[in-house]
């Protein structure tokens, strides 16, 4: 399967979800879910909790193949054309170029520039030099770099909740890929760090696609250029973010966005 | 923000580079040390089972070798009788040289023939008694950890040495219990010596498993009791302990399994390799106590000095060997397995926090 | 109204106290007792250090005591003649030695064994000629150690005599006490006699000098050639001996029978130890060494097989297997730990060692330096068996380590493209290394305390390893510090030396494990406190 003409021009959707169920085991946590993630632009997904956001977003990088039973068993999910769940796929590759950033920030028990170092060593780049410059990118990128750039061999484990969490997305993008995966990024965050890693984000979307799950839709209508609204496991309603916060399609959507449930 | 994202990517295909090779080959070397283990430990058992089989199992009704079980040792007499070799047990063979009239001329192999009876007889009266003394201990020392006991340096220290009472040798318990049990309180060796130096041994598993049994009591049961006005105390008794009794019982089988299966300790407190007498066929009461004891299937001091002398066991000794050690072994093992599995499935392996406190 | 001061009398019995049993309420009683059961295990460890040290501790004046007699009968002095004696009989058996291979070289080209023999009567008769210039060395030995064995068991003798009449006073039987006979030894005696041996002692051993010197210009043709190098060998195994004889002529001159024998001597006479000599008509000697290397080759081979087999298990177990082949490869592995010592003992002594023996004698194993085993019971037939008995400690310990990473960190590595190995080499095993290190050093406990499997397959030759043969030190048999007490214990006198001796291995054994274990929960415990 080679794209028979690589230099074609970039094509606008960045990921193509179409009619997707997921089961955990037996239970049914996404029911046909069709989706198109546009590329270079930040996508949210909202709505109550346990109604599938984190599970949809899991799937783009195929991280829920490491529980037991979950299986996606209809529908295909596309990045740049190729079936991400097809056999040939080497889903280390994949996650080489789908990134992802924790709810709850995992640093590593090690000094900051190995957090950030480890991507690159895990493909086998050894040059320190190559390390130093990614390093020091990454973190530029995650706007981290002022803070810690005197203490770089220190244990990333004494920085700050914000801190680590940047750092966190700094490490995600030192690998470079072409789309980043949020899960709550900012939910273990104080408004103040959360104000920065929202800058981070919207300075980031000039080079990246980036899918944020929030479970705040001030967040959501601040940040994003589309939203999604997901409710028991299907999706409600997805468009431009200023049109689905005006003049929601969906009752559902509305009485969500009005705070009538949640 | 300077660098351009890659151009997108085209085919996830895996690169085929060696690295990957070498990972798959690491990972097969890890498969095949775990099933290497898994083989080795079915031989040792196997080997066992099939050698020693035949023996235990006659082919005419109860399809069991009653006599093998119930019977004592006897020795061996091995010899040749108008062209066919025998191999008869003493009274077998004095009955055999009475109908023959003759006297045969035969080899003989002390221990060899007759049954394993008065072994078992001692393995199990040795079993449930030190079981019974490891439990009371054991139990009451589990309440105080479980219910009463603030965290502190003093429980602390208590559960380092319930720890380390665990890593002791079981040899340490054998010359442990020959000098306080046997010497000290002049027991003698006798069955109350070996009670008492297996009680001791296997009490840090009786404790562990017992804590973890009361542990697992809810905490609401407990609440409740003392909410309508019930003392800790009548709490404990009415409340928590039935509650945990199963869990405890189940889990001290490991501690059988590790009872039944020692030898060193009562190596010197409570085996003779040679008695004549059961435990019940003495004189006075008091006798039974102090002055009985029997060699364990498991532990055959009679055969292990034989063993020790005899470097080259002759085949006789061989197959009679073979299967005393494969009966016993089996009548081991088995329930130690079951009970190993069934106590794991109850209680969600107390093994690990047995194993040293590392939750 | 009746009912509110029944509720005011009944909420006042509030305020009334359980009952108290001296001044304690019963729920304390209660609570007393339970804690007093709490104290069991740490009462048990200091009953199992008081009793061990109680029968041990005499050991070391006891020893001390055998030490001075050894001195002052003489048997001291008459060493020095033994050891000269028998350090000439070892060249003489390599010379036998010689002949032997001499002999097989000869029968190897085809010959058969008569021609062969009859072509190395030459070096057979050499050999005995050359024992025969001992003659006067030998007898004079044997003469004195008669002489001072003699005075030895004597006063012995006169101890028990003296204990016996002991006992007759005790019991108020003065008069048949002082009718007990008492002999006692001629100390000064054995002094004068010995010191006069040592004039002797220099005559006859330069006698012997001269005598191997010009013995050894002649040597007789090897039917095989390298009689140069056999030769060569030959002169200097001599000069060795030469050598050692004014060693030896000095302590002879050296010797006191009153010199005091150093406190601190039984001590590290016995950690020092290199012979564990029980039960000789000479002398006992207790070392502790041959029995501590004996025990540490054989956790040594154990461990080399258990710590890779049984942390890769862990790891494939806990990160790679599907759950369901972790359900079912892990309790199989746990259960292996209920299996009796002496079973698997008996499965080594029966199988084990002989599949090891013919195995080793496959022609096309012939490269490997040891191979094929001469003693079917070994260390490492010992070793075998007991990594399969360390296995499941270290399988289960190191398992539950790796259980302990956080998830997060392992989702955190996979998120980013690491693979599976690369994620459980950088972030799982680092992580759990202390863990590991634990179920290692515990594994290592379990091990060197272990009895029956050694004293039935390890070989029970109390000698130190040579270390000399390299890997071949794994196929000798050797001793360890339990199976000697194992096997020893139950043909010992109560409250002989020996008897105490065993109780002090049993206090070095029982320090052994305590320290381990120390060390393992010292580890666990550091990163308790540094993940919290």
């Amino acid at each position: 399967m080679t794209d028979p003409n690589p230099n074609r021009p970039i094509p606008e959707t960045a990921v193509e979800v179409s009619s997707i169920d997921f089961y955990y085991g037996k239970t049914k946590a996404l029911d046909d879910i069709t989706l198109d993630i546009p590329k270079n632009q930040i996508t949210s997904l909202i709505g109550p909790s346990g109604c599938g956001k984190t599970t949809f977003i899991r799937c783009l990088n195929r991280m829920n193949d490491l529980i037991e039973g979950a299986q996606l068993t209809r529908g295909t999910i596309r990045i740049s054309g190729v079936d991400i769940y097809d056999k040939r796929v080497d889903v280390i590759e994949l996650r080489k170029k789908v990134g992802m950033v924790f709810q709850k920030s995992n640093p590593f028990p090690m000094s900051i520039y190995e957090n950030i170092a480890y991507g690159l060593r895990m493909q086998s780049i050894r040059k320190k030099t190559i390390i130093d410059e990614a390093v020091e990118r990454s973190l530029r990128n995650a706007a981290l770099w002022n803070e810690v750039k005197d203490r770089l061999h220190s244990n990333a484990l004494g920085l700050s909740g914000g801190q680590q969490q940047r750092l966190c997305i700094a490490r995600a993008l030192a690998i470079e890929p072409t789309i980043m995966l949020m899960d709550e990024p900012c939910s273990a965050l104080d408004p103040i760090a959360t104000a920065r890693v929202e800058e981070l984000l919207f300075n980031l979307k000039e080079n990246y696609t980036i899918v944020i799950v929030t479970h705040s839709m001030q967040q959501a209508a601040r940040l994003s250029d589309h939203t999604a609204f997901f409710y028991l496991g299907k999706l409600e309603e997805f468009g431009d973010t200023s049109k689905l916060f005006m003049n929601p399609g969906n009752p559902q959507t509305e009485a969500y966005i009005s705070g009538r449930f949640g | 923000m300077t660098t351009e994202p890659q151009e997108a990517p085209t085919f996830f295909a895996a690169e085929k580079n060696p690295i990957r090779k070498i990972e798959s080959a690491v990972l097969l070397l890890f498969r095949l040390c775990t099933w290497s283990i898994l083989i080795a430990a079915a031989a040792v058992f196997l080997t066992i089972l099939i050698k020693g089989l035949p023996i235990i199992i006659s082919s005419q009704f109860p399809f069991i070798n009653t006599d093998f079980l119930t019977q004592s040792p006897e020795t061996l007499h091995v010899f040749e009788h108008k062209g066919i070799s025998y191999e008869l047990a003493d009274s077998d063979f004095r009955a055999f040289q009475e109908k023959t009239g003759k006297t045969i001329p035969s080899a003989t192999y002390a221990h060899s023939g007759g049954g394993l009876f008065p072994a078992i007889i001692g393995t199990l009266l040795l079993v449930i008694g030190s079981m019974f003394i490891a439990l009371v201990f054991g139990v009451l020392s589990a309440i105080y950890l479980s219910e009463y006991s603030k965290p502190g340096k003093l429980i602390d220290f208590i559960r380092l040495s319930i720890l380390n009472l665990a890593g002791v040798p079981s040899i340490v318990f054998g010359l442990f219990g020959f000098g306080l049990f046997v010497i000290g309180l002049n027991w003698n060796v006798s069955l109350l010596s070996g009670w008492f130096t297996l009680a001791f041994m296997v009490l840090p598993i009786i404790i562990t498993a017992s804590e973890e049994s009361l542990k697992s009591v809810p905490q609401g049961f407990r609440e409740g009791s003392l909410a309508l006005g019930g003392s800790k105390w009548k709490t404990i008794r009415r409340v928590v302990l039935p509650y945990a009794l199963p869990g405890i019982l189940t889990s001290s089988i490991l501690g059988v399994a590790r009872v039944a299966g020692e030898t060193a300790p009562i190596m010197f407190t409570a085996a003779y390799a040679v008695r004549d007498s059961l435990p019940w066929e003495i004189e006075r009461w008091s006798d039974f106590l102090s002055k009985v004891s029997w060699p364990c299937p498991t532990t055959f001091t009679s055969l292990v000095p034989k063993f020790l002398k005899t470097n080259t066991p002759n085949v006789c000794s061989m197959e009679q060997h073979w299967c005393c050690w494969s009966s016993c072994s089996r009548l081991l093992l088995f329930p130690c397995c079951y009970a190993d599995i069934f106590a794991r499935e109850t209680l969600g392996n107390p093994l690990q926090t047995y194993n040293y406190g590392l939750k | 109204m009746e009912s509110n001061s029944n509720k005011e009398s009944s909420i006042k019995d509030i305020l009334s106290p359980s009952p108290k049993f001296w001044g304690i309420r019963t729920e304390q009683w209660i609570k007393v007792f339970f804690f007093g059961n709490a104290w069991m295990s740490i009462l048990i460890l200091f009953l199992i250090a008081v009793f061990l040290f109680r029968e041990g501790a005499s050991f070391f004046s006891l020893r001390n005591g055998s030490h001075q007699l050894y001195r002052r009968a003489g048997l001291e002095f008459v060493e020095e003649f033994k050891l000269t004696q028998e350090h000439f009989t070892s060249i003489y058996r390599y010379l036998n030695e010689v002949r032997t291979n001499q002999i097989n070289i000869l029968r190897e080209k085809g010959m058969s064994f008569q021609e062969a023999q009859e072509k190395c009567v030459e070096i057979e008769d050499y050999a005995y000629s050359f024992y025969d210039l001992s003659v006067r060395l030998g007898e004079l030995t044997s003469e004195l150690s008669d002489f001072v064995t003699t005075f030895r068991d004597q006063f012995l003798s006169n101890e028990n005599l003296r204990d016996y009449q002991q006992t007759l006073v005790e019991a108020g039987k003065v008069e048949e006490a002082e009718a007990v006979q008492i002999d006692p030894v001629d100390f000064e005696l054995i002094r004068t006699l010995l010191i006069e041996q040592r004039e002797v002692y220099n005559e006859t051993t330069t006698a012997l000098v001269e005598d191997i010197s010009s013995f050894r210009k002649t040597f007789p043709e090897l039917p095989s050639g390298e009689t140069q190098t056999i030769h060569s060998r030959f002169i200097q195994e001599t000069d060795a001996f030469i050598a050692s004889i004014p060693e030896h002529a000095k302590r002879l001159q050296e010797w006191d029978p009153d010199k005091p024998i150093g406190w601190s001597s039984s001590f590290t006479s016995f950690l020092f130890g290199r012979n564990w000599v029980t039960n000789s008509f000479w002398q006992d000697w207790y070392g502790f060494l041959p029995l501590l290397t004996g025990s540490l080759l054989v956790s040594a081979i154990a461990l080399t097989i258990a710590i890779p087999v049984g942390v890769f298990a862990a790891i494939y177990v806990n990160q790679v297997a599907p759950s369901r082949e972790q359900k079912i490869v892990k309790p199989c592995i746990e259960f292996i730990s209920a299996v009796p010592s002496v079973v698997l003992g008996f499965f080594g002594i029966a199988v084990l060692s002989e599949l090891l023996k013919t195995i080793s004698g496959w022609p096309g194993l012939d490269w490997l330096p040891f191979f094929p085993i001469t003693e079917r019971l070994n260390a490492f037939t010992a070793g075998c068996l007991l990594a399969l008995m360390a296995i499941p400690t270290i399988f289960t310990l190191a398992e539950d380590a790796l259980d302990m990473v956080p998830r997060a960190h392992i989702e955190a590595s996979y998120s980013m493209g690491a693979t599976r190995l690369q994620t459980i080499i950088h972030i799982v095993l680092p992580s759990a290394l202390s863990g590991i290190i634990s179920a290692i050093l515990l594994g290592f406990g379990r091990v060197i305390g272990e009895t029956m499997v050694v004293l039935l397959c390890a070989g029970n030759r109390i000698i130190i390893p040579d270390i000399s043969e390299g890997l071949g030190v794994m196929v000798e048999p050797v001793h360890t510090m339990t199976g000697i007490i194992a096997q020893e214990m139950g043909e010992v006198e109560r409250g002989s030396i020996h008897y105490r001796a065993l109780f002090v291995l049993g206090m070095f054994l029982f320090v052994i494990s305590l320290t381990i274990n120390g060390i393992a929960q010292r580890i666990v415990k550091r990163v308790k406190t540094t993940n919290l």
